[in-house]
């Protein structure tokens, strides 16, 4: 009962990547366990909780809910490609720890990627827009507030402000 | 000690590598040749196995093994440990790692599978046919209290502990006080839910008999003596790593669970790594849960509100087997009493089994069931009486002049409950003016004046936090003039690689750059307890404190001899020893650290410094004296004598829609004491957390079993854990009462948020509606039957 | 461990019994049998490929048959050992002829090392029974002609006294790909031996 394997290949984070995989491995486990891009976590494995959430073609997507053959040729962002071109902290990291964001950080890398796509949209949320933004993730840990702040500490950084 | 550091909001440490998507979790490690578990669970809650089929599995290419009961062996064949043994416990049963002849619980494990990866082992387990005789699940408490069926065969009244405690002489204060009340109070069940399940990885390597394993654990000190007695191996073969851990709350403090004997044990077998990270559906039905209880309360008390009499009667629902003792409900019981002087006191309670999931510790620990049943207690008496809620409080406090105070009870670490400090009237100042209590009869009548239902509750609490029996922590500074602490205890989140950083910068007088800390890993640290019952800051941060003096100390001494000054006369300031008020007579910490270490060989160019004939000294005396060890380090304990109390108040303001029973929560209010604070920023971080866990478990979260034991709610989309647009807004104001207990004055904060939360939930609701609310969780469908039955 | 089963086979015990001492019927009846070496009288060493599951590879061992009943019933000893661990079996064998048919039951007490000891008792009972089936279905294929001469006549690589017999290449079915338990049962019909541990499996997968 071998399966069949399926040639994968995509851009995940601006880099060229692959892999023969069976038609039933998850993006999740794709981008995990055959690229070895740990930052994308899986919290529940039916798409309620978020921390899976990567960019598909810039859009926020559920990595645990894809097959990952259904994503040949797109490309993918992961919490790892969230950074800032120069190799530090992208703003909105660097948001979440300003503002203690996280605490045991498992949920965190599906917070980064949804408000990075967010922020792209919607530059300049207010308070109760940063809430919205980051409602369909969960997180058992912070309570959410410091994630509302680090919403809008990250837009302010994006817009250039050092606050 | 300088105060530099502590007591700083500093950014946590540990934060770039996680939010950079670099953490390592357990289901991050992989390596070459690694196989992967599944288990095979019951999906019954109660029935005998009669035969075991994996015939089907053979046909999964990729299958490596299928290990049964049969296949264990010696003490991998007993059950699991009884954690906390305790007299009242008087029938504690434990689970085998895989259920021998029968199953007590949905979810129960039956069979593990190995095979080469996830996919497969699931495959392969979902292919093996397990016949089983079903037998009458026991459910609920009302069930196991009647006893018609048994969980365990041999305990014929399903009950595993009976604990009475008495102050005084209860029965009788009640029935000579002017008021009596008798409240029937209920809370549910509902579990820790971390975001990360639980998770293990063994790698044994044949070469020199060693064993190390990677668990997603709240201590892995504990968990490495437990697999070395289950697996029969020297404690010194085996080396338990805690990763980074993806939020515990309780969940992970119990061990060995069946997976973390079974791995390690298989990767021994099959001389292979060995990874199974537990799934959503297995975190629900196989690990633990908690809250469950009944309380039926009777209360005497005089014309003023003041306690006269109190007398707590409760059942709570065990699950099916007890590993953690009766820890939940003795901490319930004790610390139900909370901030007041009871007048006499009698609790009583009847740990119960049940056909479901253990009951473990969730944060707060049995705390938010008693300080339900204490506060609804409370307001029932100020309604009786007509009088305000917080003046009923107020006259029942326990007096900072009378800190401190025995309540005369027996805790759960065997000690006395002596409240060490706090100032309990200055806390219910703090918060009615926080929330606006004394304006707020002002607010609710304007409300009503245009059809809308709001109100306020208010909870008080004490939380016995910092429990022993002990922590330690080794720090060390490397002749970089870098500094690694390692203390034992384990991190899930609580930004222990920064607090501990603090302390020990503050006492050594180095930036806090240059402290790296290392949390639960056996090979750095091998005596710990563990990470729970908001202990970590006050046990880990003390001990790292005393070793982190112990360094200065000698840093002193070395340096003075160097300097030819006295040691007194020196300071340390950014990482260098210096002569007060002349600071050009100084030597760097790393040079300081190059001296506590002669050397024979200069292996590099600092190392001359510390050869036989660079330094100086007697050659009449031992290089290193009969009292000193090599190295700038030290090993530093901290051992209280009993536990430190922490205390707080929370207030809530709530909506309830008069058509649709909805409740919103307009205002949350924290007033919250736990000593002398290290990080505000991280205390506030876990008040938040622990506050949005409260509001959970009073108006979403509850674990659903129906009347056959099937847990009907085991998904993320069925157990509703708040999403940010459910959790209010939090506002805060610390009291530091220091506790005289430690030398920081520090006192646990970890669980406090979570505390008072079903209590002014219920209490708010109840104002708004005017409707007693004795059960929580409650959801508008409940409120809905709740106002209609008020109307019948 | 102790692994029994039994099977029926369309033949009189007479021939049962002689088939299962020839070295012609066993390599090609054997799952997994990829040589057979007569080394003496009833005594043979064989490799086969087997293993449980995963866990396989190819198995060097001996068998020998012992107190000899016919036509009712001998005992088997085999031992074997390979990559993936060791096997050592006894297996008592016993025919019992109802109308011309004969019920073979065989009885192993078989001692299963290294890794492939490790995987599980139950899937290795679960192999052993199933090998075992496979393997009597083999022989009674052979004895009613179900099955056509083998495509590739053993080879005789030996003179008398040591004859080699190697096994021709067939297609096994695919779930096939088992062996300790395999081993077991084949044992018990002689196979035991490589009873060892064997198991048929698939040839070449992986």
């Amino acid at each position: 009962m071998a399966e069949p394997m399926h040639e994968v290949a995509l851009t995940v984070n601006g880099v060229p990547r692959g892999a023969a995989v069976p038609a039933r491995r998850l993006l999740s486990d794709f981008l995990r366990h055959d690229l070895g891009l740990t930052g994308t976590h899986v919290g529940c494995e039916h798409g309620v909780c978020g921390a899976c959430t990567v960019l598909l073609d810039g859009e926020p997507v559920r990595s645990c809910l894809l097959f990952a053959v259904t994503v040949d040729g797109a490309e993918v962002t992961t919490v790892e490609g969230c950074r800032s071109a120069d190799g530090g902290l992208g703003p909105v990291q660097q948001a979440f720890q300003d503002c203690h964001g996280l605490q045991c950080g498992f949920c965190t890398p599906g917070f980064i990627t949804t408000v990075t796509a967010y922020l792209r949209e919607n530059p300049d949320p207010d308070q109760e827009q940063a809430r919205d933004a980051i409602g369909g993730n969960l997180c058992r840990c912070t309570g959410y507030q410091n994630i509302v702040a680090s919403v809008l500490r990250a837009a302010q950084l994006q817009r250039g402000g050092a606050g | 000690m300088t105060t530099k550091l502590f007591g700083e909001p500093i950014p946590r440490r540990e934060d770039p590598r996680l939010v950079a998507g670099a953490g390592r979790y357990l289901d991050d490690i992989d390596e070459p040749g690694q196989l992967a578990a599944a288990f095979v669970r019951s999906p019954h809650a109660h029935a005998s196995i009669v035969d075991i089929d994996v015939t089907g599995a053979l046909e999964v290419d990729g299958l490596v093994a299928v290990y049964t009961y049969e296949d264990l062996a010696g003490p991998l064949a007993q059950p699991l440990p009884l954690l906390i043994p305790h007299p009242s416990l008087r029938a504690a049963r434990t689970p085998y790692p895989l259920a021998k002849d029968r199953v007590r619980h949905v979810g129960e494990a039956v069979a593990m599978v190995v095979a080469t990866d996830r996919y497969l082992a699931e495959d392969a387990a979902q292919r093996i046919r397990v016949t089983y005789q079903p037998l009458p699940p026991v459910v609920g408490l009302d069930a196991a209290s009647k006893a018609g069926h048994l969980v365990h065969e041999d305990v014929p009244d399903n009950v595993s502990a009976h604990l009475v405690q008495e102050v005084g002489d209860a029965a009788a204060a009640i029935a000579a006080a002017p008021h009596r009340l008798h409240l029937e109070l209920h809370i549910e069940r509902s579990a820790s839910m971390p975001m990360e399940g639980r998770g293990v990885h063994a790698r044994w390597d044949e070469t020199d008999r060693s064993l190390r394993v990677y668990s997603s654990t709240q201590t892995s000190t504990s968990l490495r003596f437990a697999l070395a007695a289950k697996l029969d191996l020297p404690v010194d073969r085996v080396e338990v790593v805690t990763p980074d851990v993806g939020g515990g709350f309780g969940v992970k403090i119990v061990h060995p669970w069946p997976e973390e004997v079974l791995v390690p044990w298989a990767a021994i077998r099959l001389r292979r790594p060995v990874k199974w990270a537990e799934d959503r559906r297995e975190h629900f039905i196989s690990s633990a849960h908690e809250r469950g209880q009944q309380h039926s309360v009777d209360v005497g008390f005089d014309d003023d509100g003041r306690l006269l009499g109190l007398s707590v009667k409760f059942l709570h629902d065990n699950g099916a087997y007890t590993p953690y003792g009766i820890i939940v409900p003795q901490v319930t019981s004790t610390q139900l009493p909370g901030p007041y002087r009871l007048g006499a006191y009698r609790v009583e309670f009847h740990s119960l089994y049940t056909n479901t999931v253990q009951v473990t510790p969730y944060r707060g620990a049995g705390r938010p069931h008693g300080v339900f049943v204490m506060e609804r207690t409370m307001d029932a008496i100020a309604a009786a009486l007509g009088l305000d809620r917080t003046v009923v409080r107020e006259r029942n406090f326990i007096q900072p002049e009378q800190m401190p105070y025995d309540q005369g009870l027996i805790f759960q670490d065997g000690r006395p409950l002596v409240y060490d400090s706090g100032d309990y009237p200055a806390a219910l100042r703090l918060a009615k003016k926080l929330v606006g209590w004394d304006e707020f009869t002002a607010v609710r009548e304007q409300a009503r004046a245009q059809g809308r239902r709001v109100g306020i509750g208010i909870a008080c609490y004490v939380e016995g936090t910092g429990v022993g029996p002990y922590e330690g922590a080794y720090v060390r500074v490397e002749t970089t003039g870098k500094v690694v602490v390692a203390t034992g205890l384990t991190t899930q989140g609580q930004g222990h690689e920064t607090v501990f950083a603090q302390i020990a910068a503050d006492q050594l007088g180095v930036p806090v750059e240059n402290v790296n800390v290392v949390t639960g890993d056996t090979r750095r640290f091998a005596f710990a307890v563990g990470t729970f019952a908001s202990r970590a800051a006050v046990m880990s941060g003390n001990a790292v404190a005393a070793a982190a003096g112990k360094v200065r100390a000698k840093a002193l001494r070395i340096a003075g001899e160097a300097l030819e000054v006295d040691p007194a006369d020196l300071s340390i300031v950014d990482g260098v020893v210096s002569v007060k008020g002349t600071p050009q007579a100084a030597i760097p910490l790393a040079s300081v650290a190059v001296l506590a270490n002669p050397l024979r060989y200069a292996f590099d160019e600092q190392a001359k410094q510390a050869t036989q004939f660079a330094v100086g000294g007697g050659i009449h005396r031992p290089p290193v004296a009969e009292d000193d060890e090599p190295g700038l380090a030290a090993t530093g304990y901290y051992s209280p004598v009993r536990s430190t109390f922490a205390n707080g108040v929370h207030a809530a303001v709530v909506e309830t829609d008069p058509e649709t029973a909805e409740i919103r929560i307009l205002r949350y209010c924290v007033v919250h004491d736990c000593g002398r604070l290290i990080n505000p920023r991280i205390v506030q971080g876990q008040v938040h957390g622990g506050v949005a866990q409260g509001v959970g478990g009073a108006l979403y979260e509850r674990i659903v079993y129906d009347e056959h034991g099937q847990l009907l709610n085991a998904s993320y989309m069925d157990f509703l854990i708040p999403y940010a647009s459910e959790v209010p807004a939090i506002e805060i104001d610390h009291l530091q009462t220091p506790s005289p207990l430690n030398p920081l004055g520090i006192k646990g904060a970890g669980e406090a948020g979570v505390i008072p939360g079903a209590a002014v939930l219920a209490a708010a609701i109840e104002d708004a509606e005017g409707i007693p609310v004795h059960r929580m969780p409650i959801c508008p469908s409940e409120l809905w039957e709740l106002r209609n039955a008020d109307h019948r | 461990m102790r692994i029994t089963g039994e099977a029926g086979l369309r033949a009189p015990a007479g021939e049962v019994f002689k088939a299962l001492h020839d070295p012609e019927v066993l390599v090609r009846t054997i799952p997994g049998c990829r040589r057979l070496d007569l080394v003496g009288p009833d005594s043979y060493t064989m490799v086969v490929h087997a293993g449980v599951a995963a866990v396989k590879g190819e198995f060097a061992g001996e068998v020998r048959l012992s107190d000899p009943d016919p036509p009712h019933g001998f005992t088997l000893h085999a031992s074997g050992s390979g990559a993936p661990g060791t096997v050592t079996a006894t297996v008592d064998v016993t025919l019992v002829e109802v109308d011309g048919s004969t019920v073979v039951s065989y009885a192993a007490d078989a001692e299963i090392g290294g890794m492939i000891g490790g995987v599980g008792q139950r899937l290795l009972g679960s192999v052993a029974t199933k090998t075992a089936a496979e393997f009597f279905a083999a022989v009674d294929a052979e004895m009613t002609g179900a099955v056509g001469p083998a495509a590739v006549e053993p080879t005789r690589a030996e003179p008398a006294q040591k004859r080699s017999f190697v096994a021709p290449v067939r297609p096994r079915p695919a779930p096939a790909t088992f062996l300790a338990g395999a081993i077991v049962g084949a044992a018990a019909a002689l196979l035991g031996a490589l009873v060892g541990g064997l198991v048929a499996t698939r040839a070449g997968r992986r």
